[in-house]
C-alpha cells in the first residue's frame, strides 16, 4: 500500500486517528492554499489558530456558532481553494427552513462518497437487501436529502422512484391553522405513493413516520407494501416505541425497520444503532470522526450527563467542509457512544418547541 | 391499597395492549395506583378500521350480552378487582365519596341490563324496528343507525355517564370509548366484562391515548360524542359529534309555594352525588327575597362532615390539595362582593394526607341574569338568586334540568318550549332525579338513528 496520504483521504473504511484527522482538517481549512474564502475571511478574527490551537474535539467548541452566517453567504466562497478551479460539485443544498431563511450548503463529490460508503455498510448491518428499487418519499430540490438517497439507492443496485415533498409548504399550512389544506397534501402525496406500489417493483421504502401512518391506514397500500417492500427507512420525524413495535410486529412484520436521523448541517445522518430491542428508545450513532454531536443544556451550553435531555449540538468536519458548532433545532438523550466513536449518541429525537422565537412545527415532514 | 400498581391496559379491536407509554393514575393524596397504556395514534387508527370491518351481532345476542355484562361488572373479578375494591379504587382517585360511586356504579350495571329496552324509547311511533315486520308491507318507517362505530371520549367527574354509551352498543354500533385519565377504571371494567360477555374485541374497545391522538377516535368514527365545557359545545354543535356540556342545572321556586316545604329537595339537589354531576343544582331562583332561602341551605350544608371519599359517612367530594386550592382561588375570585352564607372562611379543608375535601358554598346573587348563576364547579357551590316575572325566562336558559317548584302550568309550559332546557321537572322532584328509560339530554337514540321508508312485496 502506498497511501502516504493526508488523513482527509483515507481509503474507505479504514482506520482512522480522530485527533490526528482533525489536525489535518483544519491545516486544510485555514491554511490561505486550500481554505475556503469563507473561513479564511473569519480566521482572523477568531481569536485563535485553528491550525495549532485546536488539538482535540473539545477545541471545537472554541468556535462560534457561524450557522446562521450561511443564511447570507456567496455559495462559491464556502468551497475550499483546495479543490482547485473544477470542484465536483454535486449540488447546493438548503437546511429545511424551519426555522426561517435557509442556510446552505455544498456537496462535493468526494463527501458523497464516503458517506454512502458508509451508509450503505450501515444498511447492509440492518439487512437491508440490495439490487431492488427504492420508492423516496422525501424533500428533494434544494433538500439535500432526495439526491443522497437517489445516489444510493443507485449504487446499491437500484433504482429511485420519488414523490417529492415540500415540508416548508406543509409548515405553512400548519402555521396558518389550515389543517384541512394540510390533509389535502397529505393525501396528494399519498396518491402519487399508491401508483409507484402498485406499478413498480419497490424493495425499499424510505418515508417520514407521519406518510407511514397514512400509508399504514390504507389496507390497499398496506398490502402492497407487505408483498413488496423489504425495508423500510423512516426519517424526518420521532417515531415512538409502540408504533415502532406495532410496525414490526403486525404491520409490516416482513420488512425491516430502520431510521436514520438527518441533517444539512453534518451533511448526512446519523444511523439507527444495529440490536437495538423494542423497548430500546431508537438510539442513533454518527459517522465518526466526520460529524459529531454532543448533547447539551441549553442555558449553560454544557454537555448534559447521559440519560439526560438536552439540545444537540453538531459538528461536520471533512476536507469537503468544515461546520462546527451548530446548535441544532432538535432536543435529544444523550447517550454512550460505541467505543471508539467521537462524541455522543443520541436518542428521542423531538423539536424544540420555541427555537430563536420562530415556532418549530412537526408536521407531515 | 396492600398491592403492587394496578395495570390498566388499552382494549383495542386486536386485543389488550400494554403500551410501553404508560401514565400514572394517582388518588387524591397523589399516591400512584394504576398505570394506564396509552396507545399512539396508528394503534388507534388500526382499531378503528377493523371496528369499520367488523359486523355487528344480531339483536338478540347483543341484550344477552349487555345482560350478562352487568353481571360480570358487578360480581365478578375483573384485572384482579372484586366490585368493592373497584368501587373503592374509584372512590380513592375521583375523590366521589364511596356511597355515590356505589351508587352510580350499581346504576352502570342498571343501565347495561336495561338498555335492551331504554336504547328503544326514542324510536319514532311511527317506526317499527326491523324492516320483515309486517307492517312495511304497506309502507312503514324504519329505524336504522346512522352509522356503524361510535367514538366517545369519556367523562371522569363520575362513573354515571358511562351507562349512557351501552346504548350505542343496543342499537347495534360498535363502540370505541377514550377514558378520562382520571378515571379510566370504570371504562375498563365494563368494557372487559362486555368482551366476557360476549362482545368482540372489534366491537367494543378502550383506547386511553393522550391529546394527540384523541382526535383519531373521532376523525376515524361515524359519530362521536365528547363531554367537555363550552369550548367543547361551539367546537362540535351541529357536526357529527355530540358534545356533552356543562349541566348548570337550575331551581325556581315561585311566590305560590313555600321553599320550607322543599328544602329536601332543593339541599339535595345542590349536595346529592357530592355535587360533582351535571344534575347537580347550580343555581337556585326565588321569587321573592332569596336571603332567607340561601340562609337555610346554608345551614344545612354546613354541618356535612369532612371525610375521606372511602369512608362510609363520606358525603363531600375530595381533591389532591393543590387542585382543590385551585378551584377555590378560582370560586372565592369570582364570587368577591357578594353576599357569602357558607364559604366566606375558605372552601378547602386538608385532611392531612395530601388531599382535601371542598366543602360547601352558597352566595347571593343581586340579579338573576348575575353571571355568576352559570358558574358550574365539582362540588357543592350554589348561587341564590331573586327572580321575578319581569325577568321572564331569559335567567332560566342554558340548562340540564331545571326544577320547577310553581302551581303556574303556563310558566311550564313556556319552560318546556324554550329549546336551551334540556329537562323540566315540576314539583318537589331534585335536579339529580334520574331513571333509566327517561332521556338525559334527549335520548342518544335521536342522535344515533333515523328513519328510513321500506315498502316491499
Amino acid at each position: 500500500m502506498s497511501f502516504a496520504e493526508s488523513p482527509l483521504e483515507v481509503p474507505f473504511g479504514a482506520a482512522i486517528d480522530p485527533e490526528e484527522f482533525l489536525r489535518a482538517t483544519m491545516h486544510w481549512h485555514f491554511s490561505p492554499e486550500t481554505g475556503s474564502a469563507f473561513w479564511l475571511e473569519r480566521a482572523g478574527s477568531l481569536g485563535f489558530d485553528p491550525r495549532t490551537d485546536v488539538r482535540t474535539f473539545d477545541d471545537l467548541t472554541l468556535f462560534p456558532n457561524f450557522a446562521d452566517e450561511l443564511r447570507q453567504v456567496r455559495i462559491e466562497d464556502v468551497i475550499p481553494r483546495g479543490y482547485g478551479p473544477c470542484p465536483d460539485v454535486v449540488g447546493v443544498y438548503e437546511s429545511g427552513g424551519t426555522t426561517g431563511e435557509p442556510k446552505r450548503v455544498v456537496l462535493l463529490r468526494d463527501w458523497l462518497d464516503r458517506l454512502l460508503h458508509w451508509s450503505s455498510a450501515q444498511l447492509d448491518a440492518h439487512g437491508f437487501p440490495r439490487d431492488v428499487n427504492w420508492l423516496v418519499v422525501v424533500p428533494t430540490g434544494p433538500h439535500m436529502v432526495g439526491d443522497v438517497i437517489k445516489a444510493q439507492a443507485v449504487s446499491r443496485g437500484g433504482l429511485p422512484f420519488t414523490v417529492d415533498l415540500d415540508p416548508r409548504w406543509v409548515k405553512r399550512l400548519i402555521a396558518d391553522g389550515k389543517a384541512a389544506e394540510a390533509g389535502m397534501y397529505a393525501d396528494h402525496i399519498i396518491e402519487q405513493v399508491a401508483y409507484l406500489l402498485e406499478s413498480q417493483d419497490i424493495g425499499v421504502l424510505m418515508c417520514t413516520p407521519p406518510v407511514l401512518e397514512r400509508i399504514a391506514a390504507r389496507d390497499d397500500l398496506a398490502r402492497l407494501v407487505n408483498k413488496k417492500v423489504r425495508a423500510i427507512n423512516w426519517v424526518g420525524t420521532q417515531m415512538d416505541a409502540d408504533t415502532r413495535f406495532l410496525y414490526r410486529s403486525e404491520i409490516f412484520p416482513n420488512a425491516v425497520l430502520y431510521s436514520g436521523y438527518g441533517s444539512t448541517m453534518i451533511l448526512g445522518n446519523a444511523s439507527e444503532r444495529v440490536g437495538l430491542t423494542d423497548d430500546d428508545p431508537c438510539v442513533y450513532d454518527p459517522f465518526s470522526p466526520y460529524m459529531s454531536l454532543s448533547v447539551v443544556d441549553p442555558e449553560t451550553g454544557k454537555p448534559v450527563p447521559y440519560g439526560e435531555r438536552g439540545q444537540v449540538v453538531m459538528h461536520h468536519v471533512s476536507k469537503a467542509m468544515f461546520l462546527p458548532n451548530n446548535l441544532e433545532r432538535d432536543l435529544a438523550t444523550r447517550v454512550e457512544p460505541p467505543a471508539g466513536q467521537v462524541g455522543d449518541s443520541v436518542a428521542d429525537i423531538a423539536p424544540v418547541a420555541e427555537f430563536k422565537s420562530e415556532k418549530v412545527i412537526e408536521g407531515v415532514y | 391499597m396492600g398491592r403492587g400498581l394496578i395495570s390498566l391496559e388499552a382494549l383495542g379491536a386486536h386485543g389488550t395492549f400494554r403500551a410501553r407509554n404508560r401514565m400514572a393514575v394517582s388518588d387524591v393524596s397523589g399516591t400512584p395506583v394504576a398505570e394506564l397504556s396509552l396507545v399512539p395514534r396508528l394503534y388507534v387508527t388500526r382499531s378503528m378500521a377493523a371496528m369499520h370491518r367488523a359486523h355487528t351481532l344480531p339483536l338478540a345476542e347483543r341484550i344477552a350480552a349487555l345482560t350478562r355484562a352487568a353481571r360480570l361488572f358487578t360480581e365478578g373479578v375483573i384485572g384482579g378487582l372484586t366490585f368493592n375494591e373497584y368501587e373503592r379504587v374509584v372512590s380513592r382517585v375521583s375523590g366521589v365519596p364511596i356511597g355515590v360511586v356505589r351508587e352510580a356504579a350499581a346504576a352502570v350495571a342498571d343501565s347495561a341490563k336495561q338498555a335492551g329496552s331504554t336504547a328503544f324509547e326514542a324510536r319514532p311511533a311511527g317506526a317499527v324496528g326491523d324492516w320483515r315486520d309486517p307492517l312495511t308491507r304497506e309502507g312503514r318507517a324504519v329505524w336504522t343507525r346512522r352509522g356503524d362505530v361510535f367514538a366517545v371520549h369519556a367523562a371522569g367527574n363520575h362513573p354515571g355517564p358511562h351507562g349512557l354509551w351501552l346504548e350505542a352498543l343496543a342499537l347495534g354500533y360498535r363502540v370505541a370509548v377514550r377514558p378520562s385519565r382520571r378515571e379510566p377504571f370504570t371504562p375498563h371494567r365494563l368494557i372487559t366484562a362486555l368482551r366476557a360477555a360476549g362482545f368482540g374485541e372489534d366491537h367494543v374497545a378502550l383506547l386511553p391515548t393522550d391529546h394527540d391522538a384523541a382526535d383519531e377516535l373521532l376523525r376515524r368514527s361515524d359519530l362521536g360524542m365528547v363531554y367537555g365545557g363550552d369550548e367543547v359545545v361551539r367546537k362540535y354543535a351541529g357536526t357529527n359529534v355530540l358534545p356533552q356540556g356543562p349541566g348548570r342545572s337550575k331551581i325556581l321556586i315561585t311566590r305560590d309555594r313555600d321553599w320550607r316545604d322543599h328544602l329536601d329537595t332543593i339541599v339535595g339537589s345542590i349536595g346529592d352525588q357530592g355535587g360533582v354531576a351535571c344534575i347537580n343544582a347550580t343555581a337556585v331562583f326565588v321569587e321573592g327575597d332569596p336571603a332567607p332561602v340561601a340562609e337555610a341551605i346554608a345551614e344545612r350544608l354546613a354541618d356535612l362532615p369532612s371525610l375521606p371519599p372511602e369512608d362510609e359517612k363520606a358525603v363531600l367530594p375530595v381533591q389532591p390539595a393543590e387542585s382543590a386550592r385551585a378551584i377555590e382561588a378560582f370560586v372565592l375570585g369570582r364570587a368577591a362582593g357578594l353576599r357569602a352564607w357558607l364559604g366566606d372562611e375558605g372552601l378547602v379543608e386538608e385532611l392531612g394526607d395530601g388531599s382535601a375535601v371542598l366543602r360547601p358554598a352558597v352566595y347571593q346573587l343581586d340579579r338573576p341574569d348575575a353571571e355568576q348563576a352559570g358558574i358550574e364547579v365539582p362540588f357543592p357551590c350554589v348561587w341564590v338568586a331573586p327572580w321575578s316575572r319581569a325577568n321572564g325566562i331569559a335567567p332560566l336558559r342554558g340548562t340540564l334540568v331545571l326544577t320547577a317548584i310553581t302551581g303556574d302550568d303556563e310558566l311550564v309550559d313556556r319552560l318546556l318550549d324554550e329549546p336551551t332546557i334540556s329537562n323540566v321537572y315540576h314539583g318537589d322532584h331534585p335536579t339529580y332525579w334520574i331513571r333509566p328509560g327517561v332521556p338525559h339530554d334527549g335520548y342518544l337514540g335521536e342522535f344515533l338513528m333515523r328513519t328510513k321508508t321500506v315498502i316491499r312485496d
